[in-house]
């Protein structure tokens, strides 16, 4: 029998199992709170502010990333109209959450977002900067130093206002492919509605090996993309590239999602397809299983109500409709205006990202909000969400006794283990303001693995990938994909909560297909693994 | 009679990037007609509905009322032939009069109201609408005030700015000044009778009806928001042989049976909030055409647009206070209840009650006003959204375009065919109001 029916005294058991079955007509026990301290800046080292008025209303990305492999991430804040800063992790392990402002070579102004990607497959991180004006790729050089590479791999910058990246390794390339997307042309300022300048897709040369890009391929049409994400949505095996368009300045446009398929131009998918006319303002893009049948679920962030967009048919052999429903409202994620603090207007969301912030073995969903800059019906105290998924898989907002209820103008995070404690922390960019950095400090928190992946050929992060952790009855699954959020993501540890489980059972499918065997190790540790090997522990 | 004085050649560039040369034709024969400071800034203002989001229909109906009346009164104190609105309007009494004997200039008193008058009633816009209109503003002003003495400017100006303010007095008190929450009720209780509406969105926002209380707001023209109450609509029934039933399973079967003309038709119409200048705005955008088309004079267009303005604004009050009082049911909540639960809309369905059809009274109203200007054989190609990539339609006049309009709503599922029919005929009871103003003297 499925049906597990428990009654309220068994809450606490719940805590800790909680993707057991539960009745509906079964109370939902509560989650386990998150706990979170923010790290004031005097401590943390990290006061950058996203500065700038009205060409930096989007943007404000952060990305993380280890460039001196001492696998504690690093991490790169853009200033906005000021120049960017990195900061260097020097947190220690447990501890508190330290950075250090370093000279990198990633310091630059017009700076909206960014994005860690191993172009070259070295194994060093390299960096796209999604600025307005001339995107810039940085070639990682090692121990954090960056050089540009724009001529050296004719990655063709333009002139645009960029706040959108993706990537992805096409079967059978050694280099990656990749999405920029654009906003509003920075020109038209009279008229900047339906003005939108065409998104961009630079794929590899064609001569081997690869070492270059193409000329970049315009993906007309082009509706302000202000998040992108190359993503296996029906595991066919051949990432489709989703973008999310803000409403506010398109003519006769709507939510797309592109075949990209080897070899061939991309093309659009269509309403006979199954694609449907959605307009919202598309900020940011999150993805993750949550009902564990094998295919992600988007999370799409916007003002007023957010979205989150299930397959309306589970496909078979990769063969389905490309149509998906909207259930924010029945997972209690529409987010749609401020929690706390007392201003009823609706929300502004940006920066999103699924991770388990109580390793209790369901991910949670944390949303960076705030006022695009003087919107009098949009709120102006508009707190960062944490909603926490419950064992019934709907959630319940938890920002406020989590401690990461900012009421500044938010628009970049990033949900990242800084100090390798197994808890995920956090970094949130603010308008006008300096960058806030919080500590997870959750008390009676579940177990954890994290995973790094070190794939064979140019793909060296696995980008692609799916990796499998058995947990509970489910499998817990994460496409491990660069793009989405808002202008900005985590190129790293892979995190998932255990609960209570003492060992892991988990596999990789890696971006070829190939499945690696499923293989069990304590919980609580950081393993490396690569294809058909047996996982390395990293102390 | 005020005495126009220009004593420059004056360009303008508008928000249609029309740049008029200044120094390729004569004097007089290139000064920018004031008109086109209307007509350019009403550009402006199109985008601005689509871009605010507190526009929904009904408001931006009532500020096109109050945005025309203003240019309209901005030229008729000038003028020995045009009769002002003041005494017509409910509540509007007499506005400030031009000073005897001085000059002024209607270009920069048109263009200091249409300044304004954009400001003041698009104060909710976004920093992307902000920053365009401070640069349109700067543009114009530039513009409007070459060649021009500064007493001239200075007293133009001062006028157009005490017109402005009068009016924005006159608005304050009509009840639809304040809308929060983008016209949402942030508490209201439905009714829990049946046939009664229910929400249809899953947008949180849209779980209550938007801005259920505006049938109250105090009319332009018409005497009362119920002047023009429509009688009630067919018993509710969920009986096949009702005629209730009849009518839903008439949207069920169109929709399932579209031809490509009537998707094309439903989606023309479809003039969804910020995502296109609304229903009314759609209809002023036709009035601009036309204006265009007919090489409208300065009066003509000041009074198409006010008298436009004014029935769109009476529209949306008159339907609204019908909407509130019989509180219908939508097709697509009554079809998936009893006649086909996994049926779907091919438009989204409006977040308040069906009866009647929004877009059917308005444009009744819109085309009879139009109508009554223009006459009934004036043919017009509708190209309000060929930015969206949506083909023009042509139109053999303004009561064929309201027709398609109404029943794009049966094709678009979202309206049962009495609340169509009826709408038109509210629209037409709305526009014998408006067009009972007197505009010339």
């Amino acid at each position: 029998m499925q049906k597990a029916i428990r009654s309220g005294g068994l809450c606490l058991a719940l805590l800790l199992s909680p993707t057991a079955v539960l009745s509906e007509d079964a109370p939902v026990p509560r989650p386990l709170t998150p706990i979170f301290q923010e790290e004031q800046a005097a401590e943390s080292g990290v006061d950058t502010v996203y500065n700038g008025d009205w060409e930096f209303m989007v943007g404000g990305g952060v990305s993380t990333f280890d460039c001196d492999d001492d696998r504690f991430p690093d991490m790169l804040l853009p200033g906005g109209s000021g120049k960017s800063v990195f900061y260097h992790n020097e947190s220690k392990k447990g501890g508190a959450i330290r950075f250090k402002a370093k000279t990198s070579g990633l310091e630059i102004d017009k700076l909206l977002g960014s994005y860690a990607i191993d172009i070259d497959g070295d194994g060093i991180k390299d960096i796209i900067l999604l600025r307005l004006g001339e995107n810039i790729v940085m070639r990682g050089k090692g121990k954090c130093q960056f050089e540009r590479a724009n001529e050296t791999w004719n990655f063709d910058g333009g002139k645009a206002w960029s706040a959108a990246m993706a990537a992805t390794w096409e079967r059978g390339n050694t280099w990656p492919t990749i999405a920029i997307g654009n906003y509003i042309d920075p020109e038209a300022d009279m008229e900047p509605w339906g003005s939108c300048t065409d998104n961009w897709l630079h794929r590899p040369e064609t001569a081997t090996p690869q070492r270059k890009f193409a000329n970049p391929l315009p993906l007309t049409p082009s509706y302000c993309a202000l998040s992108m994400l190359f993503t296996d949505w029906n595991r066919s095996g051949t990432p489709s590239l989703r973008v999310s368009n803000d409403r506010e300045y398109y003519k006769g446009g709507r939510e797309q999602m592109w075949h990209v398929d080897p070899g061939k131009a991309p093309v659009l998918y269509s309403e006979e397809e199954g694609w449907k006319y959605l307009r919202i303002w598309g900020m940011g893009i999150a993805s993750y299983d949550l009902d564990f049948d094998g295919y992600p679920e988007y999370f799409l962030t916007s003002m007023a109500d957010n979205k989150l967009q299930t397959l309306q048919t589970i496909p078979k052999d990769g063969k389905a409709p490309a149509a998906y429903k909207d259930i924010a409202f029945a997972k209690g994620v529409t987010a749609h205006r401020p929690y706390t603090g007392g201003d009823w207007h609706p929300s502004t969301a940006w920066h999103t990202d699924f991770q388990d912030v109580n390793n209790d073995g369901l991910v949670d969903l944390f949303i960076a909000k705030g006022n695009v800059a003087e919107m009098p019906d949009f709120a102006k105290l508009d707190p960062n969400n944490l909603l926490v998924q419950n064992a019934r898989g709907n959630f319940v907002e938890m920002g406020l006794e989590a401690g990461v209820a900012s009421m500044n103008v938010s628009r970049g995070a990033a949900l990242v283990d800084f100090n390798l404690d197994g808890l995920v922390d956090l970094v949130v960019t603010n308008r006008w303001k300096p960058a806030q950095v919080w500590r997870n400090v959750t008390p009676d928190a579940g177990h954890f693995i994290e995973i790094g992946l070190k794939g064979d050929g140019g793909n060296r992060d696995g980008i692609g990938a799916w990796i499998e952790v058995k947990h509970d009855e489910h499998i817990l699954r994460r496409e491990v994909t660069i793009g989405g959020g808002h202008a900005g993501g985590s190129l790293g540890w892979h995190h998932f909560g255990v609960g209570k489980d003492t060992d892991v059972a988990f596999r990789v499918i890696w971006p070829n297909g190939e499945a690696d065997d499923w293989q069990k190790v304590p919980a609580n540790g950081f393993y490396w693994v690569s294809p058909k090997k047996a996982a390395a522990k990293w102390e | 009679m005020s005495v126009v004085i220009r004593r420059a050649v004056i360009g303008l560039v508008f928000a249609c990037s029309c740049l008029l040369s200044l120094a390729a034709a004569p004097a007089q024969a290139a000064a920018t007609p004031p008109q086109e400071v209307v007509t350019g800034w009403y550009k402006l203002i199109l985008e601005l509905v689509r871009h605010t989001s507190n526009y929904s229909p009904p408001v931006a109906a009532r500020s096109f009322g109050y945005i025309g009346v203003s240019a309209y009164e901005a030229v008729a104190s000038g003028s020995d032939n045009l009769q002002s609105l003041a005494g017509q309007l409910n509540g509007l009494k007499a506005l400030p009069a031009r000073e005897k004997g001085a000059t002024y200039d209607d270009a920069v008193i048109l263009n200091t109201v249409m300044e304004m008058s954009v400001t003041h009633f698009f104060d909710r816009t976004g920093p992307t609408g902000q920053h365009v209109m401070k640069k349109m503003a700067a543009k114009m002003d530039e513009k409007v005030s070459a060649g021009l003495t500064p007493d001239v400017i200075a007293r133009s100006r001062d006028y157009g700015q005490k017109l402005s303010q009068a009016v924005f007095d006159w608005s304050a008190t009509d009840g639809g000044a304040s809308v929060e929450n983008m016209g949402f009720p942030l508490e209201y209780k439905l009714s829990d009778k049946p046939g009664h509406w229910v929400p249809t969105s899953l947008i949180r926002q849209q779980q209550a009806p938007l801005l259920p209380d505006w049938g109250k707001v105090r009319p332009f023209a018409m005497p009362t928001g119920s002047s023009c109450r429509l009688p009630e609509p067919p018993d509710y029934s969920e009986k096949p042989e009702s005629a209730f039933y009849k009518d839903a399973n008439e949207v069920y079967t169109t929709v399932k049976t579209l031809t490509d003309e009537q998707r094309t038709i439903a989606r023309f119409w479809s003039d969804d909030p910020m995502l296109s200048p609304t229903p009314p705005g759609h209809w002023i955008n036709i009035a601009l055409i036309v204006l265009d088309q007919e090489k409208a004079d300065l009066p003509t267009t000041v009074d198409t647009l006010a008298r436009l303005g004014v029935a769109l604004s009476d529209a949306f009050i008159g339907c609204w206070d019908t909407k509130f009082v019989f509180d219908l049911i939508r097709p697509i909540t009554y079809i998936k209840k009893v006649i086909d639960p996994k049926w779907d809309a091919l438009l989204i369905t409006p977040p308040f009650p069906e009866y009647p059809s929004g877009h059917s009274t308005q444009s009744g109203a819109a085309a009879a006003t139009m109508t009554h200007i223009f006459g009934d054989k004036l043919a017009f190609d509708d190209s309000t959204h060929a930015a969206d990539g949506i083909k023009p339609r042509h139109f053999a006049n303004f009561r064929a375009a309201a027709e398609e309009a109404a029943i794009s709503r049966l094709y678009g599922g979202i309206h049962f065919r009495p609340a169509i029919e009826r709408g038109l005929t509210q629209g037409d009871c709305i526009a014998n109001y408006v067009n009972a103003l007197k505009t010339k003297k």
